[in-house]
């Protein structure tokens, strides 16, 4: 009897723990999905204010400030609320003062949906959301329900507008840079090096990854660049080791690994690097900071990145600069050059509620910034389009990684975005 | 495909999966417990690993070995020997109470984006390299340090004093206690040994995966434990065999299938666990006729 309790125990036991794998393994998102919000309850809070009225610009901030995204939407936030500071201290937009309430979402989608209401019953004009689609959901759904316009600062696919959330979506705005584009962007960087042999490992756990790889890959080819191996790998499914097995036995000129900052990134450099293969290993901004790097300078070297900033202290903007060293002094020191993204959604908000005369109805908004084309912003210039509701046309910090020191070396631009 | 790289990775990715199962398989026969939080004494190694990066190799190794030790004997001393007449169901929830709770330790200390524990990169580097194919001195450690640890926990069980008295107080408890062993210390001790083998464990895996991330020992247990089920978890010989045999398989399908279809890579690891539970029910490894209620 014991022993069956048991066994029936130990099944239980490998059921919850099958299920806690798939969760690891899961990672942050699925890749597909399409929900307009009809699981999303109502709320009070009426798309915005009108130009009237002369209060703050209430943004209502759903956001993880414990979790995996905290790395994220933490650094983001602090430089949209300097930002948002600075802009308010030279009078505000259209004499309106920015203001932010902030709540936790711990990136579960119960509270972040609970929490995406509150702050829509507390009066939020513009729902900010983490930067991420899949966990964002549930407060997006909420913001557009509402009427607002809701902002992520540094999601990175096409999902966040009318793709994923259909007619309400046309209010769902990023202000990160879209996959096409960064793809595009690493394309250009190959054909600058002289790359033109490559090998692709690409991660399966998010959108974000496979459809960056999958868009360099478009350009890099109609560049006339020839992809040696492709090794698909899912965060956490054992086959790292040997996908990094099979990349060195290529001849490619450079490795491209589309990637988060997780366990296999680097047992991937590593297992790269200690078999004494030095090519080039070029990554998308997924890949941004130091935090993951082996320490061994022989295996953290000859690694290439394209981001949004340097967070090394050499970015060439020095208002970039500026802003790293005001989120120093408020303990807010960013772990990837995301974190000016935050400070560009302020910028394109800005603009798009000065286009409208202090207003913040959300349709208004949105009408402003699905026709930014080129808007000059602390993190460069951005252009949204119908398709496109996430950042292209912005130019790129390449940083490079040698000898385990991460330096920024130049810039580089996407063109046009790439197909997917 | 590179057939002999294949069979290299598999046993690689194997042995790792067999380090894990030795431990999980040692407090399994000696207290009826699946440990659940045995994966959190392989990440408190790998954050100690992390902590101590600046420390001599030797003394950051011991410290990993200390800390996991500590951590084992604290958990049995606080959480679990007050359970140890409970249902095998509510130990279980202890031991995932344990589990999570140490986790969120883990999260609040150190952050969720892990950090990189280097220590013994070297490792990392290839014994054999010819013909396209590597093999890593790390693959050779794991056989190895999984051969000794399996080699020398079966004789500590079989041939001393103190593993017949673990073995005694696993059987009856309360007999064996009236026969004048000291219970309490014998499974203390187990731990203590679980401990040993869970920094082994930490220290050789950051030399193929440095980063440590609050979740670094859960997911390895997780999927060790179905392999010692798959093997046959009332035998430490079997439970190993067990666990080489679930990373073996999961390497050799993620090489066997597509790239493009390797993210159904768990559903096929899965599929395969179901049917040779359905097949074998004792366990893979277990010998013909083998009942559940015989151990170690």
């Amino acid at each position: 009897m014991k022993s069956a309790m048991t066994r029936t125990a130990v099944a239980l036991a490998v059921l919850v723990g099958a299920l806690g794998l798939a969760a690891c393994g899961g990672g942050s998102s699925s890749t597909t999905g399409s929900n307009t919000g009809s699981e999303t309850s109502e709320t009070s809070g009426g798309g915005g204010e009108t130009a009237s009225n002369k209060g703050p610009i209430k943004i209502g901030a759903a956001i993880d400030e414990t979790n995996l995204m905290k790395f994220f939407d933490g650094p983001a936030l602090a430089a949209a609320e300097i930002e948002a500071e600075k802009i308010n201290k030279e009078g505000g937009v259209d004499g309106r003062k920015i203001e932010f309430t902030v709540e936790n979402t711990q990136l579960e989608p119960a509270k972040t949906k609970s929490v995406a209401e509150n702050e829509v019953n507390g009066g939020a004009e513009i729902m900010w959301v983490t930067c991420d689609v899949d966990w964002a959901t549930p407060s997006i759904q909420v913001g557009l329900k509402a009427g607002l316009l809701t902002v992520s600062p540094c999601i990175g696919t096409d999902q966040m507008g009318p793709k994923r959330f259909g007619s309400e979506g046309e209010l769902a705005f990023s202000y990160g840079n879209v996959a096409q584009d960064e793809g595009a962007a690493l394309a250009a960087l190959f054909k600058k090096h002289g790359w033109k042999t490559v090998d692709i490992v690409p991660d399966q756990s998010i959108a974000f990854t496979q459809n960056v790889c999958e868009s360099f890959k478009n350009r890099f080819e109609e560049n006339g660049g020839k992809v040696v191996v492709e090794e698909k790998f899912t965060e956490g499914d054992g086959t790292i080791g040997s996908v990094a097995n099979h990349v060195n036995s290529s001849p490619a000129d450079a490795i491209l690994i589309c990637a988060t900052t997780q366990n296999d990134l680097p047992t991937f450099v590593s297992g790269v690097r200690s078999a004494g293969n030095q090519t080039p290993i070029v990554g998308p901004w997924s890949i941004d900071g130091s935090f993951w790097l082996p320490k061994s300078p022989k295996i953290s070297n000859n690694i290439w990145v394209t981001t949004y900033a340097s967070i090394y202290g050499d970015d060439p903007n020095p208002e970039v600069r500026e802003l790293i060293s005001e989120m120093d002094k408020k303990g807010a020191e960013p772990a990837t050059g995301g974190f000016v993204t935050g400070a560009s959604a302020i910028d394109g908000i800005k603009a798009a509620v000065e286009e409208n005369e202090g207003s913040t109805e959300g349709k208004a908004l949105a009408e402003s910034m699905v026709n930014f084309k080129d808007l000059p912003t602390i993190s460069g210039e951005i252009s949204f389009s119908p398709e496109l509701h996430t950042v292209f046309g912005r130019e790129y910090r390449v940083i490079e990684i040698k000898d385990g020191k991460p330096h920024y070396v130049e810039m580089v631009k996407a063109g046009t975005p790439a197909e997917l | 495909m590179n057939w002999i790289q294949t069979l290299v990775d598999a046993i690689g990715l194997g042995s790792v999966y067999a380090l894990v199962a030795i431990g999980l398989a040692l407090i399994f026969g000696v207290m009826r417990l699946v440990n659940f939080a045995h994966g959190e004494l392989i990440t408190a190694a790998g954050y100690t690993l992390v902590v101590a990066h600046a420390l001599p190799v030797p003394v950051a190794i011991a410290l990993a070995v200390l800390v996991a030790v500590v951590l084992a004997w604290l958990m049995e001393r606080v959480a679990f020997r007050r359970l140890r007449n409970a249902q095998p169901a509510t130990t279980l929830v202890a031991t995932f109470a344990v589990a999570f709770a140490l986790e969120a330790v883990w999260l609040i200390a150190f952050g969720a984006r892990g950090e990189s524990a280097d220590l013994l990169s070297s490792l990392n580097e290839p014994a054999i390299q010819t013909g396209g194919v590597t093999i890593r001195w790390v693959t050779i450690a794991m056989l190895g340090v999984g051969g000794i640890l399996l080699g020398a926990t079966t004789l500590l069980l079989n041939r001393t004093k103190i593993g017949l008295q673990m073995r005694a107080a696993a059987a009856d408890f309360r007999a064996a206690r009236l026969l004048g062993v000291r219970a309490d210390a014998v499974i203390s001790a187990a731990f203590v040994i679980s401990g040993v083998m869970a920094a082994a464990v930490a220290i050789l895996l950051t030399a193929q995966q440095p980063l440590v991330t609050p979740t670094f020992g859960l997911e390895i247990t997780i999927l060790a434990l179905v392999g010692i089920v798959v093997g046959g978890m009332d035998r430490l010989t079997t439970a190993t065999m067990g666990g080489f045999a679930i990373g073996f398989l999961n390497s050799l399908l993620g090489n066997l299938l597509p790239s493009s279809e390797r993210v159904y890579l768990p559903s096929a690891v899965f599929l395969i666990v179901i049917i040779v539970l359905l097949v074998r029910p004792v366990g893979l490894f277990a010998p013909r006729g083998a009942s559940t209620a015989e151990r170690l």
